[in-house]
């Protein structure tokens, strides 16, 4: 989950609390104010009934407004009902049935329930010349839930729409502050794997700065670590192979001399031990060169495989007459990002090991090609093929069948496993057609397909 | 035929000198490429066989400015090392041919006999294989040197495998060479002469069916089994 989701899911349920709660404070203060409210204007009508009081002779006379005098139907909105009595008690004017508000304040309030409806009556005491009269005026108490509920409807949305502001805005706020992290994510996604090259430092926001200069300090380790293995096989290389080379060409000379007729044998011996440390000095050099941080895909460049096919093929159909075996290629249009020597490195392995393996007579077939999977490359014979049980340790470095003939060094197919990985290839041992013979096989992925 | 080896690894040198004087030709031998640069500049040379890894500067340096002087003899790499980098760049500057060490001397000298007759083919016009010649100009083939007749497709067949003496030439080129005459022909058109040829070649020389990639006509009739 990404910060930015986090932190919206984390702070969303404890805004909407928060709005709540201000909500229910708000609603708590609506109810005090329009109360006051609406009890102030209850009290000025109380009083303005009251000034229409006039006294005449010691008798308390009401002359109704003409809005009041009509008579309007209490549950009428707005309309008031009233009752005005007398010092004795005698009703003067109004619904003689209103329930006046016990005595508390002047006006004195109450709420009551009349004809069925829920009403707030203000009784107001008022000394006139003949005496105190009580003048009570009643609104139902629906006029003022009414206002609450409206302002209560009101805050809510409000709180609401704020909400989705404060929401809307914090995303904004997270979304540009975060870009910096964002754009290194995906710069981390599209590396190629086993690339070297330092991350971007600027614009980091600080919680990660610490991270990206820590990764940087070991990909500079690892990009050191590559460039001296890679001059050190190069220079292994060169030392192991001048010397041997010497020796070897010294040697074929001398056996190519009259003087050495009566050593041939013993030369031929020495010839053959030296020739195999040769190959597995190659071979150790091709394991190392294959290894991941020597083999780097920065140096990787679209390669033909129908080419490579053709180049191993070609290179071995020599050696395949002298074994009496018949090598030949099926070879179908495939590219492959890759390094050429790898490739190269991992087919002639595969075809060495058909060719020891194959008996007179037998055949060797060499195959490139397209698979709905992806590219691929396969050496086919039907020699003896490999057992079940033998197939995932004939990989292992140094292993060795028993009963395996030539001086091999038991690295051919650990090189094969190398350097398919390093293609991000899948090498699979399977059986030759009919179940006789091996086939091997390197399965490219789709992202190993190039144009060519 | 006149070689130079530039090699500064005496036991190597001393090797190849050896093995290249058993094989017929004439060597001298330069310890660096600066040496090789007077030598060059003085003498005829038919190829050069050049170590990368010399003291001072580079074989391949040596091959860019052999190339720069407008020498186009046929120059052998030679190297230890085992970088992709350096076969492209050898290529690149010029070289004809790269082997890796250690190699064998038959390798080497079969290397170098290849160069040799694929260098002189231009101007000559004319390649030998044993008993075998054939004049790409006189458009004329001999074995023993007694004429033999070939068609006009046959003999289209045996200019391409001879331009790439050695080499594995693919059937589609093959079809191609043969098109180019004429146009319509079927995939079985290249078996057919090329069968026709091998009758008429005999034993004298060896067009080698490579299954899946072409034929290849053979530099050595009698390569004889190890």
């Amino acid at each position: 989950m990404t910060i930015q989701r986090r932190l919206v899911l984390l702070l969303a349920p404890a805004f909407a609390v928060l709005m709540l709660v201000a909500a229910l404070i708000d609603y708590r203060i609506a109810i005090v104010a329009t109360r006051t409210t609406y009890d102030q204007a209850l009290d000025g009508a109380a009083r303005a009934t009251a000034a229409l009081l006039s006294s005449e002779g010691g008798m308390l006379r009401f002359v109704p407004p003409t809005a009041l005098r009509a008579g309007a139907p209490a549950d009428q909105a707005g309309s008031l009902l009233y009752l005005i009595s007398g010092p004795d008690g005698k009703l003067i004017a109004g619904s003689a049935l209103l329930p006046e508000a016990a005595s508390g304040g002047n006006p004195a309030f109450a709420d009551i329930s009349y004809a069925g409806h829920a009403l707030r009556v203000a009784t107001l005491r008022v000394q006139t010349p003949a005496g105190i009269a009580r003048v009570t005026v009643a609104e139902p108490t629906a006029l003022r839930s009414q206002a609450l509920h409206t302002m209560l409807v009101g805050d809510l949305l409000v709180d609401f729409v704020e909400l989705n502001a404060v929401l809307l805005l914090l995303s904004i706020g997270l979304y540009f502050s975060l870009r910096p992290v964002r754009t290194l994510g995906a710069q981390v996604e599209g590396r190629a794997p086993r690339e070297f090259q330092p991350f971007a430092e600027a614009d980091l926001p600080g919680e990660v700065r610490p991270l990206i200069l820590e990764v940087n300090r070991l990909l500079e380790l690892l990009n050191d670590a590559s460039h001296a293995q890679q001059r050190f096989i190069a220079d292994a290389a060169h030392q192991l192979r001048t010397p041997l080379a010497g020796l070897l060409a010294q040697l074929e000379l001398l056996l190519s001399k009259p003087a050495a007729a009566a050593l041939k044998s013993e030369l031929i011996s020495v010839h053959r031990a030296i020739q195999h440390v040769a190959h597995s000095a190659n071979q150790l050099l091709s394991l190392a060169r294959a290894e991941p941080l020597a083999a780097l895909p920065d140096h990787f460049v679209p390669n033909s495989l129908e080419e490579r096919v053709a180049q191993v093929v070609e290179r071995n159909v020599d050696r395949a007459d002298l074994a009496g075996i018949d090598l030949g290629a099926e070879a179908d249009s495939a590219v492959v990002l890759g390094d050429a020597w790898l490739l190269d490195d991992l087919l002639n392995n595969l075809v060495d090991n058909a060719l020891i393996y194959t008996p007179r007579g037998g055949r060797v077939t060499v195959r490139s090609g397209m698979h709905p999977e992806g590219p691929f490359l396969e050496v086919e014979d039907n020699g003896p093929g490999i057992a079940l049980a033998e197939r995932p340790r004939v990989r292992e470095r140094f292993y060795r069948s028993a009963g395996s003939p030539g001086n091999g060094s038991g690295l051919g197919l650990a090189i094969v496993d190398e350097i398919a990985r390093v293609h991000q290839a899948h090498f699979a041992i399977l059986a030759g057609t009919g179940g006789r013979g091996s086939r091997m096989r390197i399965q490219f992925g789709p992202q190993a397909a190039a144009d060519s | 035929m006149r070689l130079l080896v530039v090699e500064d690894n005496e036991v190597v040198a001393d090797a190849i000198v050896g093995g290249l004087q058993l094989a017929g030709y004439t060597v001298d031998h330069a310890g660096s490429a600066e040496l090789a640069r007077n030598v060059l500049a003085a003498e005829h040379f038919d190829l050069a066989v050049v170590d990368i890894g010399l003291p001072g500067a580079d074989g391949l340096s040596l091959v860019r400015e052999v190339r720069a002087a407008g020498n186009a003899m046929p120059i052998l790499i030679l190297t230890a090392r085992y970088e992709l980098s350096e076969r492209i760049r050898a290529f690149d500057l010029g070289a004809d041919d790269f082997l890796m060490k250690p190699f064998e001397q038959a390798e080497l000298a079969a290397r170098c006999r290849a160069l040799i007759r694929r260098a002189n083919l231009v101007p000559s016009g004319a390649v030998t294989i044993g008993r075998v010649s054939i004049d790409l100009l006189g458009h004329q083939l001999c074995i023993d040197s007694q004429p033999v007749e070939l068609t006009k497709r046959e003999w289209l067949l045996l200019e391409s495998l001879a331009h790439n003496l050695g080499r594995v030439v693919s059937k589609d080129r093959l079809l191609q060479a043969l098109a180019g005459w004429e146009a319509e022909l079927s995939a079985n058109a290249v078996e057919t002469h090329i069968s026709r040829l091998r009758a008429k070649l005999g034993e004298a020389a060896v067009i080698r069916t490579v299954r899946g990639l072409g034929y290849r006509l053979d530099e050595q009739p009698e390569r004889d089994a190890q």
